[in-house]
């Protein structure tokens, strides 16, 4: 099984706050004046449309999977400097839907009132000819009037013609989306992994990500994250399949990176409610996304991020989305039933559905799923997560013989693993046999992994789920690095 | 501890007829029945101990039946110490220099007839000594462990139980944990019932800044031990040294239970005659092999 180097100290817990929407005002009306610039609360430096001009010449260099030139530069934007870009480049894909547009407004988080985003109308002009480049100029009639390939560089130029290339492969105006989104999950993953400001009081009308870490069941850092899952979250609700007469709506790229990226954050326990009720409101019925969403919710429930959260110091008005164990519990066992709907020969929702009920009490029914679980499994590490889990719920059954059985067929499938031993140990001393409970912990102790060496699979149960993760990473890269230059 | 002391026999042996045997080659077996609590009497709690007291001194009431008390020891029987420490991430630092310090201080305390043993735990359990005579090689597996991962720490008394009772001689557990549990396989549920089950008296010194000790309270008042919680670790040695002198003035109570059912829990009171004085002793064990 894949060893993951931050499992053993490092706990990830991030809660994105991307409810806001930018509204777009309809074409022809003027920019606004000056008063009305300072009257309202989020206009617009020019700093703002640079960085969106270099955030669209890194989206077309960026090579996905590497953390090359363009997603370090990304990855040293300020979290400020982010919360703006993820405005503007909102307000970037609604201008390449629909030129005309030259007002736009924002409803930041708790308030009903939307604010304006004022850009002036150099700004604004600007902002059109990026659009213009976004979506591979010479397709709208308007870019062209507009001569707006006369106010590109070389790097937008070129932008303008991988994108015109993708729109002719049949992918609408979707290059810069997709792209955007596997940019910033690069960033996320490859160059900003652990990074964490203090929590900012300077108001912006842009996302903001909290991060806490705990290790050991101890919180040991709090503060504020760049917004790159929530930019990449957000180009890829705007991508068109297929055609840019669609409308906005999920496909097999989009699925593949939510499955892929919610596997990488499982992987290395940087665990994100957000991201995965995003995918599930684009796949309701992806058995891998539920399996994912179940496996999340039973993490919740483990001690190490119950009791962390209970140690937890929070800034005000930060919520992490967990409840009680019981109630994880409850949530992570729809969640599998759900994936078994949608899948029902998915032994590893089975085998963590049976898991997740004899936690809740219920084992016979756990057993049952159990059963089945060892019955049908061939991998090996699902097969000892099945033995493990079965004899724990034959014991809890006083079938104490079942239990035996299935502890001893763990222990032969990784000998080195503590676990079964541990079991063994106290089954016997369970039965009044005292002597197997000595002859068992000897054993464990004369292991070589009690000197450190030897892996027990149940130290790394609960990423295991994401033991494919580089896999599914590639996979939903492949088309992209095949991309040629145009 | 450089050669074993005398070792104590605390266990009759009741001989029963097998059902199946004849007059001529008749099969018996033996069942080990007697009971011993370590009882730490004190003049009031928390107070001076009281010592020289005999079995005639001492009422043990077993699920409310009076029990005759077969015989005291005090300070006569070696003793089983196993010093269960906590090397997660978190100790790593200050905290595994003072461990260090506060272990080799409590192995210089043993006496040359006690043996002790080192159980660490961090997601996985390690014997980093077995029961042994030689300090030196504890010292030594103390000083060589090293601190990563997760906390076991339910994994981690378990084995120490278990490994205290591995040998004749009174068990004394001594955990030190800084965290509560993160990794463990089993559950606290299981391992209460094993401590429920063992003659060995679990102590716990934890240093947790945020969160309550709630199994290691469990755990040290189901063995009648004692739990302390610490700040700061500085002065870990201090404490060891202090739970070795209290066990120390323990009595040993061994009795034959008779006129209460054998399986379960057995409610244990245990009361000193003719004096005002605290008793701390475990408040019940469990026998046959209900759950």
């Amino acid at each position: 099984m894949r060893r993951l180097a931050l499992f053993l100290c490092v706990l990830l817990i991030a809660a994105g706050v991307a409810g806001q929407d930018i509204a777009a005002g309809v074409a022809g009306q003027d920019a606004p004046s000056p008063r009305r610039l300072r009257q309202f609360a989020e206009p617009v430096a020019d700093a703002r449309l640079d960085r969106l001009e270099r955030w669209l010449k890194a989206v077309a260099r960026h090579a996905p999977g590497v953390a090359d030139p363009q997603a370090n530069e990304v990855g040293g934007w300020s979290q400020p400097d982010l919360q703006s870009l993820w405005i503007d480049v909102d307000v970037l894909v609604k201008s390449m839907r629909n030129p005309g547009i030259l007002r736009f407004s924002i409803t930041p988080p708790g308030q009903r009132t939307p604010q304006d985003i004022l850009y002036t109308k150099p700004q604004l002009q600007r902002l059109k000819t990026l659009a213009c480049a976004a979506i591979g100029l010479a397709v709208d009639p308007r870019c062209v009037e507009r001569k707006a390939a006369t106010g590109l560089d070389a790097d937008l130029l070129r932008l303008a013609s991988l994108a015109y290339a993708a729109r002719t492969g049949g992918d609408g105006d979707n290059f810069v989306l997709r792209r955007g989104a596997l940019l910033h999950g690069d960033v996320a993953m490859l160059v900003m992994r652990t990074a964490v400001e203090p929590v900012s009081t300077s108001r912006s009308l842009g996302p903001q990500r909290f991060r806490m870490q705990l290790s050991d069941g101890y919180q040991t850092d709090f503060g504020q994250q760049a917004v790159h899952w929530e930019i990449a979250r957000m180009v890829l609700d705007h991508v068109k399949p297929g055609s840019t007469d669609a409308a906005p709506g999920p496909d097999d790229m989009i699925r593949q990176w939510y499955r892929a990226t919610g596997a990488w954050m499982q992987a290395v326990e940087e665990h994100d409610t957000v991201h995965l009720n995003r995918a599930r409101a684009m796949f309701p019925a992806d058995p891998d996304i539920l399996f994912l969403s179940g496996t999340q919710r039973e993490a919740y429930a483990a001690p190490r991020i119950q009791i962390g959260m209970r140690s937890a110091v929070l800034a005000d008005g930060v919520k992490f989305d967990i409840a009680s164990a019981p109630l994880e519990l409850r949530q992570a066992e729809r969640f599998f039933r759900r994936a078994l709907e949608a899948k029902p020969d998915h032994v590893e929702a089975r085998l963590r559905l049976g898991r997740v009920l004899g936690l809740l009490g219920q084992h016979a029914d756990a057993a049952r799923e159990l059963r089945q679980v060892v019955g049908s499994v061939d991998e090996d590490v699902l097969r000892y997560y099945g033995e493990l889990f079965l004899g724990a719920e034959e014991e809890a059954l006083s079938q104490f013989d079942p239990a035996f059985a299935a502890y001893q067929r763990a222990a032969a499938l990784y000998p080195a693993a503590q676990s079964p031993w541990l079991a063994l140990s106290s089954l016997g001393r369970r039965r009044g046999d005292r002597a197997e409970a000595q002859r068992a912990l000897q054993h464990l102790f004369d292991l070589p992994s009690s000197a450190g060496g030897a892996d027990d699979p149940w130290w790394t149960y609960y990423v295991a789920q994401a033991r494919d993760v580089d896999a599914l990473l590639d996979s939903l890269r492949r088309p992209f690095l095949a991309q040629g230059e145009p | 501890m450089k050669t074993p002391g005398p070792i104590a026999l605390l266990a009759t042996m009741m001989l029963q007829p097998s059902a199946a045997g004849t007059a001529q080659n008749t099969v018996f077996s033996a069942k080990v029945e007697m009971v011993r609590v370590d009882a730490l009497v004190t003049e009031r709690e928390n107070g001076p101990a009281v010592v020289g007291l005999g079995p005639s001194d001492f009422e043990v009431y077993d699920n409310g039946v009076l029990q005759q008390v077969d015989l005291v020891s005090f300070d006569e029987v070696p003793l089983n110490v196993i010093l269960t420490l906590d090397m997660s991430d978190s100790v790593a630092g200050e905290r595994l220099d003072h461990l260090r310090t506060a272990g080799a201080a409590l192995i210089a305390a043993l006496k040359n007839e006690d043996q002790a043993g080192l159980v660490t735990f961090s997601q996985g359990v390690g014997l980093g000594a077995p029961l042994t005579h030689d300090a030196g090689r504890v010292e030594r597996a103390i000083e060589n462990a090293a601190a990563s991962g997760d906390t076991a720490l339910v994994d981690g008394t378990y084995a120490a139980i278990t490994l205290g009772e591995s040998d004749a001689g009174r068990a004394l557990v001594i955990v030190f944990s800084d965290g509560v549990d993160t990794a463990s396989w089993l559950s606290a549920d299981a391992v209460l019932a094993a401590a429920k089950r063992s003659d060995a008296v679990v102590y716990a010194v934890s240093a947790l800044s945020r969160l309550k000790p709630e199994f290691l309270r469990e755990v040290t008042s189901l063995t009648g031990g004692r739990l302390f919680e610490v700040e700061k670790t500085a002065a870990l040695g201090e404490i060891f040294v202090r739970v070795l002198e209290e066990f120390r003035r323990r009595y040993l109570v061994s009795y034959t239970p008779r006129g209460v059912e054998k399986g379960g829990w057995h409610r244990l009171d245990v009361r000193v005659k003719g004096r005002r004085s605290s008793v701390k002793a475990r408040p019940g064990y469990l026998a046959g092999n209900s759950p």
